[in-house]
C-alpha cells in the first residue's frame, strides 16, 4: 500500500493543477471585465507589420494606421466620397486642377494645428520614389502639390483625372505633420489627427492605441483599444467566449455559426475572387477556349463551396454605383451547351486543359474554390490542374505573370478606373499580371476617368463591365462576407463595407 | 582533469555543430522563394516603379552577395549583435528578449510534469508488469504518443472556454513576477498538454529501465538482503535506471522546443514558436535564423549536458 503513496500524490497534484484553473474562472473572469471597462480588445489573426502610412499594404496595418491617421477625403458606408481633413475639393481647368480646402483647428497628437504645409509634405513624400508608395501611382498624374494660404491646397494633374479623389482616400496618403517628415520619425513613432494615439506595438503580438483627447471630432469613449493576435479563428472564438476580449474579426463561416449568444454584423467587403487568365499563349489565348471556361463557371456552386454561401456572385465591379449588373453579359450563370459551342469554336470539341494556381496562404478558400470549379469544366471536358503554391511563390509567379491561370482575391474600389487602371490602362503597373490588354480596355478606363458626369460616368463604366466578361478577358467569381462578433456589452459600432477602414466607428464606440 | 577535458570536448564539438546549423538555415532561407520585399508588399509589389523596388531592396539589404550577406550576420553574431527585424525594425535581441521566457517557462513547466508522469507511472508500471498498474501505464503511454498536441490543445482551449468561458492565455501575456498567479494559470494548460506526449515517451522508456534492473542480479540480492521496498525502489532499481532515463529526457527536450511551436499558436502565447513563424511568413530572416540557431544551441546543450550528467549519475561512464 505504502509503495503507492508516492505515485497517488503525483496524481493528485496534477489533479488539483488542472482543478485550481477551472475553479479560477470567477476570479479570472471579474479581473478581465473590470478590465474591459477601460481596454477594448479586438481578436484578429492578422498582425500589424509596419507603422508607416505611407508603405503598408497589409490589411490591419490599414485598419490601425487608419484609426491614428486621416486622409483628405474619405469614402463612406455607401462608397461614396466625402470629406474628411478636407472640407470641400473643386475640380476645374477641365478637370486638370484639384482645390480642396482643408479643415481648420486639427491637432496632430505632437501638439501642433495641421496646415496646408502639412498636406504638401505629406503628398510628397507619398510620391517620392524613396518612400516606395504602392498608392503612388494613384495620384500618379499629380504634376504639382501646392499651398495656397494655410488652409487651401491645390494639385495640378497631366491630364484630366477625377479618379484622383479615389486616390487620396487611402491610408498611404495619410496626412502627417511635416515636421515629422522632416525629422524621419514616421517610420517610428505615428503622429496623425485621428481619433486615436498610437501607444505601444510589440510585433506579431499586439498593437495599442489610446483616445486622442484633442481630436476634432470629439474625444473617443473607448480609453484603448488593443489590436490583438490571435493566430487562429477557433482561438478567437474561444478568447471571445471566455470574454477576454470584446470583438472578433472573423472570415470563415463554419467558425462564426458557433458563436450562437453573440452579436454578428457582416459586410461584404472591398474585394473580390477571380480566376485570372493569361491570354499571351496556349490554348488561353483563343477568346472561345476562354468564353467556353466562363460559360461552364457555376458560380453560384463556387460561392457555396468555397465559402458556404456567405457572399454575393458578382462581376469585374462587386459594389458601388457602378456595380456590374448582371455580372457577366456572355453566361450569367452556368450554360453548359453554350460552352460547349464556345469549345466548338475554339477547335476543341472535347475539351482541353490547363493549369491554374492557388495559395491558400493568401485565401484560405483559393483551394475550395478551385476543386468546386475544377468539377464545374469537367462537366464540359475541360480539364483544369491546380497547383497550390506558398505565398512568396505565388506572389513572385503572379507578378512575373508566369501562370495560365490564378485565382486571386484582389482588392476593390467603388471607382472601376482605381480598379483596372492599374491592370489593363495604358502602360499599367500590373500589366503582366493581368495578362491582356487591348485598346478598347484602355481606351474606355480613359474616357470614364475623364467624365465628370455622373450619367456620363455610368455609360462608360457600363461599356468597361460589358468588354471584360464578353470576352471574358478574367473569370469573376464572388465575394465574400466579413465578420465582426461583438460582445453584447459593445454599443455603437458598425462593421465598415471598405475594407480598409472596416473599423472606423470604433471612435463612436463604448462598452456598456 | 578528464571531466575538465570532455567539457572542453563538447564545447567545442558543439561550436562546430551551431556553425553548421547556421550555414544550413541561412542556406536555406535564401531558396525559399521571395524575399523580404516580396513579403512586405504582397502582389502590391507589382505597383512599385523600378525606382522603388531599388529603393525598397537598399531598405532591406536585399541583393547583397550571399556570402557578403552570411559573414556580415556571422560577424555581428559573434559579436553578440543579433542584427534588426525587417519587418518591423526592432532589434532581433529585443524580439528574442520578450519571446524566449515565455518559451523556457513553458517547456520547464512541461518538462517537469513530463518527467513526473513517465517517471511515476514508469515506475509503478514497472513493479506491475502484466497486472492492472501497468495496463494503466501502457494506456496512459498510448494515449500521450498517438494524440497529436494540436488536437490535445484544440479540444481543450475549446472546452474549456465554452464550457467554463476560461481561457486565461488569451488575455496578454504576463510575466511570473508581474501576476505569478495569472502567468501560472497562462503556462499551466500548454504545458499540460506537452507533457503528455514527453511524459508517454519517459514512461515507456522508465517502464523498460526498471522492469530491466529489478531482474539483475544485484536487485534480488537487495531484495535478499532485506532492504525496505521505497529503499529498493528509488535507491537500487531507479538511480540504476536513471541513464535510460534521463536520456530519453534530453531528447524529449529538444522535440519539445519544436512542440512549443504549435502549442504557442493554439494557446496564443508570445514565446519563440510565433515569433519563429511570423517571421517565416514575413522572409525577417535575421529573426529566423537567430530563433532557429537558439533552438539548436538549446537542443545541442541540453544534449551536452546530459551526456556530461552521466559522468555524475554513472561512474562507469567517467573519463579514466
Amino acid at each position: 500500500m505504502k509503495r503507492i503513496i508516492g505515485l497517488r500524490g503525483v496524481a493528485s497534484a496534477l489533479l488539483a493543477v488542472s482543478s485550481v484553473g477551472l475553479f479560477s474562472t470567477t476570479v479570472l473572469g471579474a479581473s478581465s471585465s473590470s478590465a474591459a471597462s477601460s481596454t477594448f480588445v479586438i481578436g484578429t489573426v492578422n498582425s500589424v507589420q509596419k507603422i508607416d502610412p505611407d508603405v503598408v499594404t497589409n490589411f490591419l496595418d490599414f485598419e490601425a494606421l487608419g484609426l491614428i491617421y486621416q486622409t483628405l477625403v474619405q469614402e463612406n458606408a455607401n462608397l461614396q466620397i466625402v470629406p474628411d481633413l478636407a472640407t470641400s475639393w473643386a475640380f476645374s481647368n477641365g478637370n486638370k486642377t484639384l482645390t480642396i480646402q482643408l479643415r481648420q483647428n486639427v491637432k496632430f497628437d505632437d501638439g501642433s494645428t495641421m496646415s496646408s504645409a502639412d498636406v504638401v509634405a505629406s503628398l510628397n513624400r507619398a510620391e517620392a520614389t524613396a518612400t516606395a508608395d504602392p498608392s503612388a501611382s494613384f495620384i500618379g498624374s499629380v504634376t504639382n502639390i501646392a499651398a495656397s494660404g494655410p488652409n487651401t491646397v491645390v494639385l495640378t494633374m497631366s491630364h484630366a483625372d477625377v479618379s484622383v479623389l479615389e486616390g487620396l482616400a487611402t491610408v498611404n496618403m495619410a496626412i502627417m505633420p511635416a515636421s515629422a517628415i522632416t525629422a524621419g520619425t514616421i517610420a517610428t513613432a505615428p503622429d496623425g489627427t485621428g481619433p486615436f494615439q498610437y501607444s505601444a506595438w510589440v510585433p506579431s503580438t499586439s498593437f495599442t492605441m489610446t483616445a486622442n483627447p484633442n481630436y476634432w471630432g470629439g474625444k473617443p469613449a473607448l480609453s484603448t483599444v488593443e489590436l490583438e493576435t490571435i493566430p487562429s479563428e477557433q482561438s478567437i472564438s474561444s478568447a471571445l467566449q471566455a470574454g477576454t476580449i470584446q470583438m472578433g474579426l472573423l472570415s470563415e463561416p463554419t467558425v462564426v455559426s458557433t458563436l450562437k449568444s453573440f452579436s454578428v454584423q457582416k459586410v461584404m467587403d472591398l474585394s473580390y475572387r477571380a480566376l485570372q487568365l493569361q491570354d499571351k499563349k496556349g490554348i488561353l489565348s483563343n477568346v472561345d477556349a476562354r468564353l467556353a471556361i466562363a460559360c461552364a463557371t457555376n458560380r453560384k456552386q463556387i460561392l457555396q463551396d468555397a465559402v458556404f454561401g456567405q457572399g454575393k456572385v458578382v462581376g469585374p465591379v462587386p459594389l458601388g454605383p457602378y456595380a456590374t449588373s448582371p455580372v457577366s453579359a456572355i453566361c450569367p450563370t452556368q450554360n453548359l451547351k453554350l460552352a460547349k459551342s464556345y469549345l466548338k469554336k475554339a477547335g476543341k470539341p472535347k475539351g482541353f486543359s490547363f493549369t491554374a494556381i492557388t495559395s491558400t496562404d493568401l485565401d484560405s478558400t483559393s483551394a475550395d474554390q478551385a476543386v468546386a470549379m475544377q468539377s464545374e469544366l469537367a462537366k464540359v471536358g475541360i480539364t483544369m490542374h491546380i497547383s497550390n503554391l506558398a505565398s512568396n511563390a505565388y506572389i513572385q509567379d503572379w507578378l512575373k505573370g508566369k501562370f495560365q491561370a490564378a485565382f486571386a482575391e484582389n482588392g476593390a474600389d467603388p471607382d472601376p478606373y482605381v480598379m483596372y487602371g492599374r491592370y489593363f490602362g495604358a502602360g499599367a503597373d500590373l500589366g503582366v499580371p493581368a495578362g491582356y490588354s487591348s485598346k478598347t480596355l484602355q481606351t474606355e478606363l480613359l474616357a470614364g476617368d475623364e467624365n465628370s458626369t455622373a450619367a456620363g460616368q455610368k455609360a462608360d463604366w457600363k461599356a468597361l463591365n460589358t468588354t471584360l466578361t464578353s470576352k471574358a478577358v478574367w473569370i469573376w467569381l464572388f465575394d465574400s462576407y466579413d465578420f465582426a462578433v461583438l460582445s453584447p456589452t459593445v454599443k455603437g459600432f458598425t462593421l465598415s463595407p471598405v475594407n480598409t477602414t472596416q473599423l472606423s466607428s470604433l471612435a463612436n464606440t463604448s462598452i456598456s | 582533469m578528464s571531466f575538465f577535458l570532455a567539457v572542453v570536448r563538447r564545447t567545442l564539438s558543439t561550436l562546430v555543430t551551431l556553425f553548421g546549423v547556421s550555414i544550413i538555415i541561412f542556406v536555406v532561407l535564401r531558396l525559399l522563394p521571395g524575399n523580404a520585399v516580396t513579403a512586405a508588399m504582397g502582389v502590391s509589389e507589382g505597383l512599385l516603379t523600378k525606382a522603388q523596388v531599388a529603393a525598397l531592396d537598399r531598405y532591406y539589404g536585399v541583393g547583397q552577395p550571399v556570402i557578403q550577406q552570411y559573414w556580415s550576420w556571422l560577424h555581428s553574431l559573434l559579436q553578440g549583435n543579433l542584427g534588426i527585424s525587417l519587418a518591423s525594425r526592432e532589434p532581433v535581441s529585443t524580439l528574442i528578449g520578450t519571446a524566449l521566457p515565455v518559451t523556457l517557462e513553458l517547456a520547464l513547466f512541461a518538462m517537469v510534469i513530463g518527467i513526473a508522469i513517465g517517471v511515476g507511472f514508469g515506475v509503478w508500471s514497472g513493479l506491475h508488469p502484466g497486472r492492472w498498474q501497468d495496463d494503466i501505464g501502457q494506456g496512459i503511454s498510448v494515449i500521450g504518443l498517438a494524440i497529436p498536441t494540436f488536437i490535445l490543445g484544440t479540444v481543450l482551449v475549446v472546452f474549456m472556454s465554452t464550457k467554463f468561458h476560461y481561457f486565461p492565455s488569451s488575455l496578454p501575456f504576463v510575466g511570473v513576477f508581474t501576476n505569478p498567479w495569472l502567468n501560472f494559470q497562462q503556462i499551466i494548460f500548454p504545458a499540460l498538454v506537452l507533457s503528455l506526449g514527453i511524459g508517454a515517451a519517459i514512461l515507456r522508456t522508465t517502464r523498460a529501465a526498471v522492469l530491466e534492473v529489478s531482474n539483475l542480479n544485484f536487485a534480488r540480492t537487495a531484495l535478499g538482503k532485506g532492504v525496505s521496498r521505497r529503499a529498493f525502489i528509488w535507491r537500487h532499481l531507479f538511480l540504476n535506471a536513471l541513464t535510460a532515463v534521463t536520456t530519453m529526457s534530453g531528447i524529449q527536450l529538444g522535440y519539445l522546443l519544436g512542440g512549443t511551436v504549435i502549442i504557442e499558436q493554439i494557446f496564443i502565447l508570445p514565446g519563440m514558436g510565433r515569433l519563429l513563424i511570423t517571421s517565416i511568413a514575413n522572409r525577417d530572416f535575421p529573426v529566423v535564423q537567430s530563433v532557429v540557431l537558439i533552438f539548436a544551441a538549446g537542443f545541442v546543450i541540453v544534449n551536452m549536458l546530459v551526456d556530461l550528467f552521466y559522468t555524475v549519475i554513472d561512474p562507469r561512464t567517467r573519463p579514466r
